[in-house]
């Protein structure tokens, strides 16, 4: 934690930033104090001039006026490389890697620019050290070409790219983006570690709950100006942040509709069962209703893109089922899906969705011209709608031959979803529909979609965004390592529950090869799970011979007083806890070395039978605890 | 209001590239006039359409491959070899068919180059080199290595009869261009061209026929290659193996002088026509003013990068403002 008696002595102070762009101010007069020691959140709408203050303060770009500060000089301006010798560093937002070199070359990238003759074997002992600085379990390939690494893996590269430059100052833009709730974890280990170390960090991000996880305090920019300087976070609510954010009080993002008495009855629109596309979609099954909002929750890499690709004739199936209102289909392209009733919002705004040199009107009847089957373009018939429809999305009819890029992130978002909804589709997937979406136009978004499904659409969201996943949808489906693991109403989730639920496969393996031994030693039931208020979250079970049938089932959520074992569950005992059967249970408390809730883990022993000493269960499970996998799976 | 809209749209229409390089093309034009008192004459400006009609025909389907993002180097092959088996098909079949089959064996080449770059994502660049050279060859050995002549006169026809006073290849060139206009503007398989070379994986996503239509603009270049021979050939009555050769360059220069941009989706069949009278009139005012062969290269080349980095200083001010 920051010393409170630290001297009030900024390291790096940014002052009166102007930043013009075609006319427009991008930033107006902003300004930015970073401290030793301290994470400091800058935080703002999109366009609100984050990463373009980030970008000027190293150096990447020249501010139209203003001046900064470094260790209590002038720091010249507009230089990437006079920055980079000052110790400022950055990790970009859209990773600024050279895709076809190694590791130990991206890491050292910057020092080509520096004068003197490189060593690679000095190089690659100081990259081995960065990395065992960055954790234990942090191991990359150096030699391996970048383009091989996964999304996490290339954050880390980055990391280590401004951690090799000894930078006083490091700037993280939006680093959480690509990143699953475990890698955030481990990547706040390292901030919080070069925090301790001396260094000022600032942390760019949409998420509030992360900026309140890491940040001492914060910064607020709105529309290019610096409305909220240098507050300490531990004093502020998520409502404060907002409302310096967006200018007003934006209430509830999520507006839950009423749960509808009949939901159950409404027709199945889209049923996928046994779906299989290696290498990472394994078995997936999931349906949803007409007007129903189904999530799709799981990690990054559980396979949810590549199932809802499948599905959409982008990827090929090697087995697996779909039918749309009852008519089984085979879609091998996107073109017979879409003829099918499918609309499908892709997860990469920029590369999978918008044509760029293409006008918004372009973009927008771009899926009803694939749909179309004649020669023409097939937009005459819905003009009138098309018109309709962006008067509800608030873009004005005249603006239709502008350039879609010129817009903002949410407009975009918002043109492609209108783009799927001229085509009339009976079920709608949206793969991160709100990634890179200020939270103002994320509730704008989120609206559109309740319309949606009000509409009779069957709507699935893919999301990593567990909140969002909870606030939006009515049913969860959680996938883990390609497979789909649960199925349970929203209501009955929190994030909690669902990032354990999610939790790759690997280490659940490993959980339940613990329970898997202790009924091997005792015989009866053990399970893994969670015990929210009056639920229990079942993640795993193990049954033994002889077993004890307890009646629960892994990814199923209970009440606890429907359960054979209420007592020992409400009790929570880590004492033998008999129930009136004659059951006999004992729970003991899981968590791992951050003091992260883990669940619980339970032994039942059936009438009559042992149940192991409490004493040996602990100091097995302590044990458990200590191995990686569950270092991984706790967070 | 209407008003304003109306000089809104023609200023835009003023600030694209293809309204530029018409202007490049006029001011050309009177500049010649000025220097060359038999440039402005009838008889040279139908010699000007009449010499624009091979390489126009060409960049009509180099303009539809650049405009996916790829690149054809082989249709100066193509057309060298179609020349020479047109002019054998012509000893043994009534010349509609030999042509017939002449743009059809044109169009069989681009097929393999398309079906290679697009199914198997090949590079284009390399393919289309590897088609040229095998092209090239092929034209020699069919050929004997010998000039064919002794065609049957009746192929002048195509040149020769005139609608309207005007000969029927530029008719010819006339209707390609509109034709092509249309469909590139108006229809589903032209804008998903333009997707294509835009963004590919959105136009996928968006039902469009990708594979068909990448694979296509290769068909075209085969195809409109071994056409623009046809009207060579019924103009100088022989085929020689050499034909065509560097015709790719030429009609690559003209694209991209008309605003076309080589990373695909950005470009027009009207700058490309006016590319194509660019190449031509320059080309054509060195000879009205004796400047010697050797020289042409350079000055064309010149003009050509001049006229692109006017346009990039251009379009770098106007994004400052």
């Amino acid at each position: 934690m920051p010393d409170s008696s630290r001297p009030r002595e900024p390291l790096l102070e940014a002052r009166d930033i102007d930043r013009v762009f075609g006319g427009a101010y991008a930033l107006r007069q902003a300004r930015l104090s970073l401290y030793r020691n301290e994470i400091c959140g800058l935080l703002g709408a999109n366009g609100a001039g984050k990463s373009t203050l980030s970008r000027i303060i190293c150096g990447h770009l020249a501010p139209t006026s203003g001046q900064i500060v470094f260790k209590g000089e002038p720091l010249a301006i507009g230089s990437a490389k006079e920055a980079l010798r000052s110790g400022i560093a950055l990790v970009a937002q859209e990773t600024s890697l050279a895709p076809d070199m190694s590791v130990l070359e991206n890491i050292f990238l910057p020092s080509y620019a520096m004068p003197g003759r490189l060593s690679f074997a000095r190089l690659r002992r100081k990259a081995q050290s960065i990395l065992s600085e960055l954790g234990p379990n942090h191991s990359l390939p150096l030699d391996m070409e970048v383009r091989r690494l996964s999304a996490a893996q290339r954050q880390l590269v980055e990391i280590s790219k401004a951690l090799a430059l000894n930078a006083d100052l490091v700037i993280f833009d939006e680093p959480t983006a690509s990143l699953s709730p475990t890698e955030v974890d481990s990547l706040f280990n390292v901030m919080t570690r070069l925090r301790n170390a001396g260094k000022a960090l600032a942390f760019v991000s949409h998420r509030l709950e992360e900026v309140f996880a890491i940040t001492d305090r914060v910064t607020i920019l709105r529309e290019g100006r610096t409305v909220a300087d240098d507050l300490p976070t531990a004093g502020l609510t998520q409502t404060d942040i907002i409302r310096h954010m967006v200018g007003r009080d934006i209430g509830n993002v999520y507006h839950k509709a009423p749960p509808d008495g009949n939901a159950g009855e409404r027709p199945v629109a889209l049923e996928v069962s046994g779906l299989s596309a290696p290498p990472a979609v394994r078995d997936v099954s999931f349906f949803v209703r007409k007007g129903e909002i189904l999530g799709l929750g799981g990690l990054v890499g559980a396979g949810r893109s590549k199932s809802v690709e499948a599905v959409f004739g982008l990827r090929h199936r090697a087995a697996g089922k779909i039918t749309v209102g009852g008519r089984e289909i085979s879609p091998r392209t996107p073109i017979a899906a879409i003829r099918a009733g499918i609309g499908m919002v892709a997860e990469d705004r920029r590369a999978q969705n918008i044509v760029p040199d293409m006008s918004v009107g372009e973009n927008l009847f771009l899926a009803q011209m694939g749909k179309h089957r004649g020669f023409g373009r097939g937009e005459a018939a819905k003009r009138a709608q098309a018109g309709e429809l962006m008067e509800r999305l608030g873009l004005p009819a005249d603006r239709m031959d502008a350039n879609l890029l010129h817009f903002s992130g949410g407009m975009q978002q918002k043109v492609i979803i209108a783009r799927w909804l001229l085509t009339e589709p009976e079920v709608l997937i949206l793969d991160e529909p709100t990634k890179g979406v200020d939270i103002g136009t994320r509730q704008a978004i989120y609206q559109l979609l309740r319309e949606v499904a009000g509409r009779g659409i069957a709507v699935v969201i893919v999301s990593s965004d567990f909140e969002e996943l909870l606030g939006l949808c009515e049913r969860v489906v959680v996938m883990s390592d390609g497979y789909t693991i649960a199925d349970l109403p929203a209501a009955r989730l929190n994030e909690e529950s669902l990032t354990l639920l999610a939790a790759p496969r690997s280490s659940a393996e490993r959980n339940t090869a613990f329970l898997r031994a202790i009924v091997d030693r005792y015989g009866g039931c053990a399970f893994w799970g969670l015990i929210e208020e009056d639920q229990l979250v079942c993640l795993s079970v193990v049954e033994g011979d002889p077993g004890a049938p307890v009646g629960l089932a892994a990814g199923q959520i209970y009440f606890l007083h429907e359960t054979s074992i209420a007592t020992a569950l409400q009790e929570r005992s880590s004492s033998v806890v008999r129930e009136r059967d004659g059951r006999a249970t004992i729970l003991m408390h899981l968590s791992n070395r951050r003091g992260h809730d883990l669940g619980w883990i339970g032994v039942t022993a059936r009438q009559g039978g042992t149940l192991p000493d409490a004493q040996a269960l602990s100091s097995a499970m302590a044990d458990l605890l200590e191995t990686p996998a569950n270092e991984e799976m706790g967070s | 209001m209407n008003a304003r809209r109306r000089t809104f749209a023609i200023s835009k229409i003023a600030n694209t590239l293809e309204f530029r390089m018409l202007g490049l093309a006029v001011v050309l034009a009177i500049a010649l006039a000025f220097v060359s008192p038999h440039f402005f004459t009838e008889r040279n400006l139908f010699n000007i359409l009449d010499q624009s009609v091979v390489l126009g025909i060409v960049a009509v389907g180099m303009t539809l491959v650049i405009l996916t993002g790829g690149i054809d180097l082989s249709v100066g092959s193509i057309a060298g070899l179609s020349g020479i088996v047109l002019a054998l098909l012509l000893k043994e079949f009534p010349i509609p068919v030999a042509i017939f089959l002449a743009i059809g064996g044109g169009a069989l080449i681009g097929l393999v180059s398309g079906v290679l770059i697009a199914v198997f994502g090949l590079a284009s660049f390399v393919v289309t080199l590897g088609v040229m050279a095998i092209g090239r060859s092929l034209a020699y050995i069919v050929s004997g290595q010998r000039s064919i002549s002794g065609l049957p006169m009746g192929l002048q026809d195509i040149v020769y009869t005139t609608f309207l006073g005007v000969p029927a290849n530029v008719v010819f060139l006339i209707l390609l261009y509109v034709v092509t206009w249309a469909w590139l503007t108006y229809t589903k398989g032209g804008r998903t061209i333009y997707a294509i070379g835009s963004n590919i994986e959105a136009a996928r996503g968006a039902g469009l026929n990708t594979l068909f239509y990448s694979i296509f603009p290769y068909v075209a270049a085969g195809a409109l290659a071994a056409t623009a021979t046809t009207f060579s050939l019924a103009q100088i009555m022989s085929a020689d193996p050499i034909g065509g050769n560097l015709l790719e360059l030429d009609a690559i220069a003209a694209v991209v002088i008309g605003g076309a941009s080589l990373y695909g989706g950005r470009g027009s069949i009207f700058g490309t026509l006016m590319g194509v009278l660019i190449m031509v009139m320059i080309r054509n005012g060195l000879n009205l003013l004796g400047v010697s062969p050797f020289w042409q290269g350079t000055a064309i080349g010149s003009i050509i990068i001049l006229a692109l980095l006017a346009e990039r200083l251009i379009t770098w001010r106007s994004r400052r403002v």
